[in-house]
């Protein structure tokens, strides 16, 4: 019976059947003064249609859940130990490398095509608005705390500092603060572009080069505290930034070159396609990099910053490129919100949506683009549903209960990401066998 | 002179209240190959580190003079800066980038001393295309070199204790180092890899015209290796000379030579 219960396919059961009973409760009525345990009763004996087909009480639904849910982690730990099999013997034959290449290129022109037809299949306005804010920003974003965290390694909690300061910049440069613009004149907001991602990357560098001397926690704490820092700047710097009241209007842009003209407006699509454009040239820039001496000297420091230095490497500078090359694409992901959706409030700026991506990036899969992408699309997509046609009783806040439980989750069953990177997929196999210095680097320990 | 590579003047080197080196002073002359010898925690291992810049030593100094005849001052050096001059090693227990290949291990050794050019990178432009085609062909070169042109593909954690102390060696040459650096080559290889091991040294000598200082316990090797021998104990030098000097040193015997000698015929 006991060796029966110790089986991992067992424990795992519990463990998810535990995790339901807590979401049964969370999600379930509210208790009263004078029966205060009649809410935690009835999470679990209230009538519930299931799925729409018939009625039942709320554990069997919940326990069906449990067992889908159980069922899918089984056969994907079953791919999980194919992985760390892997980890032993990969010899990587060339041309198989090149055919997964040129698979991985037809894929991503597939997706592409999807992604420009889209809009003209999904035509709802709420949709169309949250393909551009909620979903196209966000796989910018995610993509750039991607080099942060997935290629450097390092644990940035206030991405949001430089989404925000590309923002301001454009308010700033396009005359839509109290104070007056950088030039004097009111710019358009194309031209918002380099001055935001130039003044995020510097940010980024004069954040960088102090603190990244710091290890693991302590640079998560520091990062935490600067995100902070923006947002109540933003907020208290009335006479600069407008407060909580927001910005004034930021011009929409417009390109006027002789016959040329054409005028960004209050429909979301022609910003969808324009953020495409820059998702794609991001995209490309970036796996080139992965690819690079860059990436593989981020992947040496990342592994073993002791041995990096003993050829050469200085770890600090690559860190600080990182965190700039992170910084200035949230600045242009700024720069889009802003002269997208006119104004612009501190209160938009918080922890939370650092949180936020922090977790598109590992539930994709940490340095590992297409994961982070894929990512981004799928968790906004349903936070977005969510929003749209709230099930029963679901409040937006709720949102951050479900992360946190999803991010839990895939910590426990599936830490590599759902799309995880073959070098992350190694490293992680290697240090679950205790090999390597992954852990070393993580807990900071490195002599 | 800087026929010199290496000169530590009075180094010391303390960790709280513990001494780790004493008033230690060497030379390498530049194209030899040496060995610093002692029995464990005698600081063989923290005198590599202070050669390259890990530890900073409180007293003394270490000056490295390159083939142009400059001479940099180690201590107060990050470490980067000092493998850039030209002092490549390995680690005692030896630290590959596990989760990439052979190739790619070497490879970051070959392109880490080129500059950065982050925007080149993003694009492939033509200096960068220029850099992997260069720094491809030095790999393959040291990969043929050490004998591992075969494994080129393998990830380097699969490799075996003998495969992995080559590679290091490798991803140490791909610097292009003027002195190489070995902490216990030998440790945790079998007989047949150690012979292979003793020639691998001696080529990267010969051939590559790289000076090499050695820590090692296996006498054999040793002996059979080096042309001058440091001996360390508590954390002083207490001998140096050649071999057969140092075979007949008293004082080497009583505090290393006596004990490793019926040691190593169990």
């Amino acid at each position: 019976m006991r060796a029966f219960l110790r089986r991992p396919i067992v424990r795992r059961f519990f463990m998810i059947g535990a995790a339901m009973a807590a979401l049964e409760v969370m999600t379930g009525p509210p208790g009263s003064t004078e029966a205060p345990t009649a809410g935690f009763a009835g999470s679990f004996t209230q009538p519930s249609p299931f799925f729409g087909l018939f009625s039942t009480v709320r554990w069997v639904v919940f326990l069906f859940l449990a067992v889908v849910i159980w069922a899918i982690v089984t056969l994907w730990s079953i791919q999980g130990a194919a992985i760390k099999r892997s980890v032993t013997t990969v010899t990587a034959v060339p041309r198989a490398a090149t055919q997964r290449k040129s698979v991985r290129r037809g894929l991503g022109v597939v997706l592409l095509i999807v992604a420009l037809i889209l809009p003209h299949v999904i035509t709802d306005p709420f949709w169309q608005a949250a393909m551009v804010e909620q979903i196209a920003v966000y796989v910018l974003l995610a993509m750039g705390l991607n080099v942060v965290v997935g290629f450097a390694g390092l644990l940035d909690l206030g991405f949001v500092a430089f989404y925000a300061i590309g923002a301001y910049t454009t308010a700033w440069v396009t005359g839509a603060l109290p104070t007056p613009p950088l030039f004097g004149v009111d710019l358009n907001p194309f031209f918002a572009i380099p001055i935001a991602i130039a003044i995020a990357m510097l940010s980024g560098v004069l954040l960088g080069a102090p603190t990244l001397r710091l290890r693991g926690d302590y640079l998560a704490i520091v990062t935490l505290g600067f995100g902070e820092i923006i947002t109540i700047f933003a907020n208290n710097l009335y006479g600069i930034t407008g407060g909580s009241q927001g910005t004034g209007v930021i011009p929409h842009p417009s390109i006027d070159l002789g016959p040329l003209h054409y005028v960004w407006g209050l429909t979301p699509v022609p910003y969808y396609y324009l953020t495409i454009v820059f998702v794609v040239i991001f995209l490309i820039a970036f796996s080139l990099l992965e690819h690079s001496r860059v990436g593989r000297a981020w992947t040496a420091i990342r592994e073993d910053e002791v041995a990096a230095e003993s050829v050469g490497i200085n770890p600090l500078k690559y860190k600080v490129m990182a965190f700039a090359i992170g910084a200035s694409t949230a600045g242009f992901a700024g720069v889009v919100t802003a002269s997208q959706s006119n104004n612009i409030f501190p209160s938009s700026f918080t922890l939370f949506f650092s949180i936020n991506i922090l977790v598109l990036v590992i539930f994709g899969g940490m340095g590992s683009i297409a994961g982070v992408v894929l990512g981004a699309v799928l968790i906004q997509t349903v936070s977005m549903y969510l929003l749209h046609s709230p099930p029963a009783g679901y409040q937006s806040a709720d949102l951050y209960i479900y992360l946190g439980a999803l991010l839990i989750l895939m910590m426990i069953f599936r830490p590599v990401g759902v799309l995880p990177s073959r070098r992350r997929k190694r490293e992680i196999g290697l240090a679950e066998s205790g090999e390597g210095h992954m852990d070393e680097v993580l807990t900071g320990d490195t002599p | 002179m800087s026929e010199n590579i290496f000169e530590v003047r009075n180094v010391t080197l303390r960790f709280g209240g513990v001494v780790s080196l004493n008033d230690v002073s060497l030379e390498m002359r530049r194209g030899e190959i040496l060995a610093v010898i002692g029995p464990n925690g005698a600081g063989k291992t923290s005198l590599f580190n202070s050669l390259t810049g890990v530890y900073q030593p409180q007293e003394g100094s270490i000056t490295f003079t390159g083939r142009d005849g400059k001479a940099l001052s180690i201590i107060g050096q990050k470490a980067h800066r000092v493998a850039n001059a030209g002092v490549a090693r390995t680690f005692q227990a030896s630290r590959m980038f596990s989760a990439l290949t052979a190739f790619e291990n070497v490879k970051i050794g070959a392109e880490s001393h080129r500059g950065i050019g982050v925007l080149g990178a993003m694009v492939r432009g033509p200096r960068t295309r220029r850099g992997e085609k260069d720094s491809d062909a030095l790999t393959i070169e040291l990969l043929d070199f050490v004998g591992l042109r075969a494994k080129a593909n393998v990830i380097s954690a699969s490799l075996s204790y003998g495969d992995r102390r080559r590679l290091e060696i490798a991803r140490g040459l791909a610097t292009n180092p003027q002195v190489l650096l070995l902490d216990e080559p030998a440790a945790g290889t079998n007989p047949a890899e150690k012979i292979e091991l003793t020639e691998l040294i001696r080529k990267v000598r010969d051939v590559r015209g790289v000076s090499i200082l050695l820590i090692e316990h296996d006498m054999k090797l040793v002996m059979a290796l080096a042309e001058r021998l440091y001996v360390l104990n508590f954390g002083s030098v207490i001998a140096q000379g050649t071999p057969d000097e140092i075979r007949a040193n008293d004082a080497v015997i009583e505090a290393y030579l006596g004990s490793a000698a019926t040691a190593e015929e169990k």
